[in-house]
């Protein structure tokens, strides 16, 4: 009962904390200066500066403005995106499927290596193997995004060529259909194989980049667990029984290990999400990041809102949900022994 | 072994030992408790060096006329690689000594991390003990104020608070406080509230003591662990997030920032010159790592049980 | 087995079926070597159940753990000595060997299979995120893969690649592909008669120790079922393969007391019916004479006494045998009183010589800090009554 509590008690929350943040960003946008600074020219004459203003409602109070944006979004309207000249709804869609794509593969990358790194470290306690990757988790929560790709960068684009910047080759992708807009699926749903392997040729830098700092995370937690796990009874009871070494780390360590790991994992979702600003900026890469780089260098109100919006919804329903599965599985621990 | 020293409050004193003595003692085992920490002392030692390269930065290199904070121009040394004769690191595009722009961006990120720490630490600390000592309603609504501030992405608010003030150095530092007070004032809230249940708070209640006195000497000293744990941790994030502004674009150009730096430095990436942002960017590096080790390791000493998200 | 091992052929007596020989178990500190195990000796006869007696941190966890090298390697470091043992059924016949000379590969062959061990804590030494069939199945999965087949139906049934996929899997060194592959007809129909097969072998071996509704019982987890229970699954997961050697270390301590005697008869009935010889390691002296066909009592890393249960009992040689006995609360005592041996277990770092129980010692003399006492029988009438103390040697 306490966990159905819990969730409503989030839930009902919920609504709350998003017309807050509302507030908040729309609130950002009145403080500093021209709102519609950047749809105005000098070659305006005022009458025309007049019924621009007159337009987004600027000579109105406020709290009125307020409500004519949110009126604006439930029906789909979201703004003008002075950066890509189109209105926002329109842009949007196509690179929020760039985003997914790199923010999902970075997560792939993140909790794959993670798991296996923090594992290997933690079977080897102590040995140099472990000192290493210690050293690689630790440095994982302090590396700058920025930084760490550049070296990528200059590593594997300039001094090795192994690697192209950008999200694919034009000359493949536009003769192929995007379904689902994630580039690596349309293509194998094209049957265009060529395209698939360019398409994950451009993935992989950004991908590892981007998921640096949470490997580094999940690595560390893994590790600390899998040590802890190894002290307890069951795994001398299972070597008692003659079980393989091999077996006795995977089947069941690791598996049991695997479950406080599981919250951090939750966790690094934030780390996704701000890492793709920087991540897309320096990879070229078309998505929701970049355009919201820009949409901050040119005043791009319109764009900063929605963005800001979008992410905060994003982030708040993911750490629900991983709220939700850490105290479901406390609960099952605690009623266990 | 490192000695435990959980919960070691000021209320459990030696009979015979004056306040001041008792003070001295438990802050010293703490301290050696720290120092046992290798991976700890070596965060310390390069927290020192920073902070040497910072205090000493006019003395390490000459300092640039009229405004030291901005990067020299030497239009004919441009471009020039690291080990150069006068520019060990190389220059930038525009002739800037790389070297200079490691030291004195050290003194730029001390700024910003000394000033965007101190404010966000009396900021939160005020705001929290307020909600925490008051309760009630007053407490619901600034928690909620803070959960919703905690709804936005660090990164995100900041970068959306510096777009709408105005690339320059000092919005930053604003933006960075409007987004980190509320750790604080969390952290605070948890603490007064915690400490307000124990029983040598009662006790001052009965003996008379007004509320302010009871929160100055009771509450407030016994709150310190995880504030300093967590501004420890801080001086070493918000230089990591304020570079990462900076390299976005909202800060000023050509000042010895090493955020700036690095951005200003990608022009040359492509033609090879991989110095300009390669050097200024391991600084923010070690910067954060040196911080983030101290931090850890004050962390495992004062409260070895709880892991805080970041 | 190496060539060195055939010396030990007939090394062992015919009736016994282990015996420890000058075992040094030691422990790498800061402070130095912990001697955990200084020079240990004691036999255990063939069908009999031996009890290892004394109290917290002398020891005895370490010396049973050590027969199938469970101590971890560092900190632990074998300093000396030999566990001769007599494998029953292995498959060239009755061997003798040196536990301690076998390599990982060997040792597992024999642990769980020849040797199996009961932890103190079932709640602990389960793996809670398992069910119990899982558990139980790997002791037969790793030693009875020909069992396994045959309770599947498909012994000498299978060819080729097939063949080599189940054996795999039920090996459990299917990697992912295979794994795979064995979700998909036709591999699947083999894989789910090798499953029914396993799962009538636990259902068996749960039925062996009495446990009822075996096939409900095997898809619960551990923390579904009481600490007796537990016990029985532990149990019945160590005799599934008959082993020739049971170690019990404390199985019974952290059982409520009316369920330690159930699972006590348990473990005595099991002995009798499948001739297992049985290592009990207690701390409870009444405890283990009950149950107990010799004791050896152990202190500070050292065996201080050996002889049969009631000897012991009743004529203790040794001061701290002497004082363990007086201790236990008893019809005979005083009302109100209660006899403690005075002082504290020495630090084991580096120890000096001379007798261990020195200090607390009612009885000890001048020489008794100088020199170290040997186990040795009591008189050459009684040769199986063994005692380490310098009242005793002529």
């Amino acid at each position: 009962m306490q966990i159905r509590d819990y969730i409503i008690r989030r839930l009902m929350i919920l609504p709350i904390l998003i017309i807050g943040t509302s507030i908040i960003v729309f609130a950002l946008t009145r403080i500093g200066g021209s709102p519609i600074g950047i749809y105005l020219s000098h070659e305006m004459s005022p009458a025309e500066v007049q019924e621009m203003k007159e337009r987004f409602h600027l000579d109105k109070p406020v709290p009125i403005q307020y409500f004519y944006w949110i009126k604006g979004v439930s029906q789909g309207d979201l703004g003008w995106s002075g950066v890509a000249s189109a209105p926002v709804v329109d842009v949007f869609p196509k690179k929020f499927a760039a985003t997914m794509e790199l923010a999902i593969a970075a997560g792939i990358v993140a909790v794959s290596l993670g798991i296996a790194m923090g594992t290997f470290a933690g079977a080897r306690r102590n040995k140099i193997s472990d000192h290493i990757i210690r050293v690689v988790s630790v440095s994982g929560a302090s590396m700058p995004l920025f930084w760490f790709a550049i070296l990528l960068l200059i590593i594997f684009w300039v001094w090795l060529g192994w690697f192209p910047i950008g999200r694919s080759d034009p000359n493949l992708f536009e003769a192929i259909p995007h379904p689902t807009g994630f580039y690596t699926i349309d293509a194998l749903l094209a049957g265009d194989f060529s395209a698939f392997r360019d398409a994950i040729w451009h993935l992989i830098m950004p991908a590892v980049a981007l998921g640096y700092g949470a490997t580094a995370i999940i690595a560390r937690m893994m590790r600390s667990s899998l040590i802890e796990e190894l002290q307890e009874d069951y795994v001398d009871a299972a070597k008692a029984k003659g079980l393989a070494e091999r077996v006795v780390l995977k089947k069941h360590a690791r598996r049991n290990a695997l479950v406080p790991t599981v919250t951090v994992i939750g966790l690094t979702f934030g780390f996704l999400l701000q890492g793709t600003v920087v991540a897309e900026i320096i990879f070229r890469w078309p998505g929701l990041g970049r355009w919201m780089a820009s949409a901050v260098l040119r005043g791009d109100q319109a764009t900063i809102m929605t963005y800001v919006m979008f992410t905060s919804i994003l982030f708040l329903f993911v750490n629900l949900v991983v709220d939700i599965i850490y105290a479901y599985l406390d609960r099952r621990v605690v009623l266990g022994d | 072994m490192v000695k435990n020293t959980q919960n070691l409050e000021i209320d459990e004193v030696g009979f015979n030992d004056s306040a001041f003595k008792v003070r001295l003692k438990r802050n010293l085992e703490i301290l050696s408790n720290v120092l046992a920490n290798p991976t700890t002392v070596l965060g310390l030692i390069i927290v020192i060096l920073m902070l040497a390269m910072a205090i000493f930065a006019p003395i390490i290199t000459e300092p640039n006329t009229p405004d030291p904070y901005q990067m020299p121009r030497d239009w004919k040394a441009a471009r020039s690689a690291p080990l150069t004769p006068g520019h060990i690191l190389g220059t930038t595009n525009r002739g800037g000594d790389v070297f200079y722009g490691v030291v004195w961006g050290a003194r730029t990120s001390l700024k910003l991390s000394i000033l965007v720490v101190t404010l966000t630490v009396v900021l939160g600390v005020i705001i929290g003990s307020v909600a925490g000592i008051v309760g009630g309603k007053v407490d619901e609504i600034l928690m909620r104020i803070v959960d919703v501030f905690l709804s936005i992405p660090e990164l995100i608010f900041a970068l959306a608070i510096a777009a709408i003030l105005g690339p320059s150095f000092t919005n930053i530092i604003l933006a960075l406080v409007v987004v980190f007070w509320v750790k604080y004032a969390r952290i605070m809230r948890a603490q007064v509230i915690r400490i307000k249940q124990r029983e040598y708070v009662d006790a001052a209640k009965i003996m008379g003591a007004s509320k302010l006195q009871i929160y100055l000497k009771d509450i407030l000293p016994n709150s310190f662990s995880p504030v300093m744990v967590q501004a420890t941790l801080d001086m070493g994030n918000i230089v990591l997030v304020g570079a990462t502004l900076s390299f976005i674009g909202l800060s000023e150009a050509g000042i010895a920032e090493w955020g700036v730096l690095v951005s200003e430095g990608q022009a040359g990436i492509s033609a090879g010159r991989w110095w300009a942002s390669t050097f200024p960017g391991l600084m923010v590096f070690l910067w954060a790592l040196a911080f983030n080790l101290v931090g850890d390791g004050l962390r495992d000493v004062l409260d070895p049980r709880t892991e805080t998200k970041r | 087995m190496s060539p060195d091992n055939l010396d030990i052929q007939n090394s062992l007596d015919k009736d016994l079926i282990a015996s420890v020989t000058d075992l040094k178990v030691y422990f790498e500190s800061k402070q130095g070597m912990v001697h955990s195990v200084d020079g240990v000796s004691f036999d255990i006869v063939d069908g009999e159940m031996m009890g290892l007696v004394g109290e917290t941190g002398c020891g005895k966890s370490v010396t049973a753990r050590t027969f199938m090298q469970l101590v971890q390697s560092p900190p632990g470091v074998l300093a000396g000595g030999n566990i001769k043992f007599r494998s029953k059924n292995s498959k060239s016949g009755s061997q003798v060997i040196d536990l301690l000379d076998l390599s990982e590969n060997q040792i597992r062959e024999l642990r769980g299979e020849r040797i199996a061990m009961i932890f103190q804590d079932p709640g602990k030494a389960l793996n809670p995120g398992l069910t119990i069939r899982t558990q139980i199945a790997e002791v037969f999965q790793e030693h009875r893969e020909n069992d396994v087949l045959e309770k599947a139906g498909l012994k000498n049934k299978l060819t080729g690649v097939t063949e080599y996929f189940v054996k795999k899997y039920i090996k459990q060194e299917a990697g992912f592909l295979v794994t795979t592959l064995l979700k998909i007809p036709p591999l699947s129909t083999y894989k789910k008669k090798i499953d029914n097969g396993i799962n009538r072998l636990v259902a068996e071996a749960l039925e062996e120790t009495q446990i009822p509704n075996p096939t409900k019982v095997m898809e619960r987890f551990p923390h579904e079922l009481s600490g007796g229970m537990k016990q029985r699954v532990m149990i019945a997961q160590a005799i599934a393969c008959n082993p020739d050697l049971l170690i019990a270390d404390e199985p019974t301590t952290a059982l409520d007391v009316t369920v330690q005697a159930r699972v006590l008869d348990l473990i005595k009935e099991l002995q009798k019916r499948h001739k297992t010889s049985v290592l009990y390691i207690s701390h409870d002296l009444s405890l283990v004479r009950r149950i107990c066909d010799r004791i050896a009592v152990m202190y500070a890393g050292q065996i201080v006494e050996t002889g049969d249960a009631e000897t012991i009992f009743n004529q203790p040689k040794h001061p701290y045998t002497q004082g363990l006995i007086n201790a236990l609360p008893s019809m005979s005592h005083e009302r109100g009183k209660l006899e403690a041996i005075e002082g504290i277990v020495p630090e084991l770092i580096e120890p000096e010589p001379g007798c261990r129980f020195v200090s607390r010692c009612k009885r000890r003399k001048a020489n008794c800090k100088k020199i170290d006492p040997k186990l040795q029988p009591i008189s050459e009438v009684d040769k199986s009554h063994k005692v380490a103390c310098l009242l005793y040697e002529s």
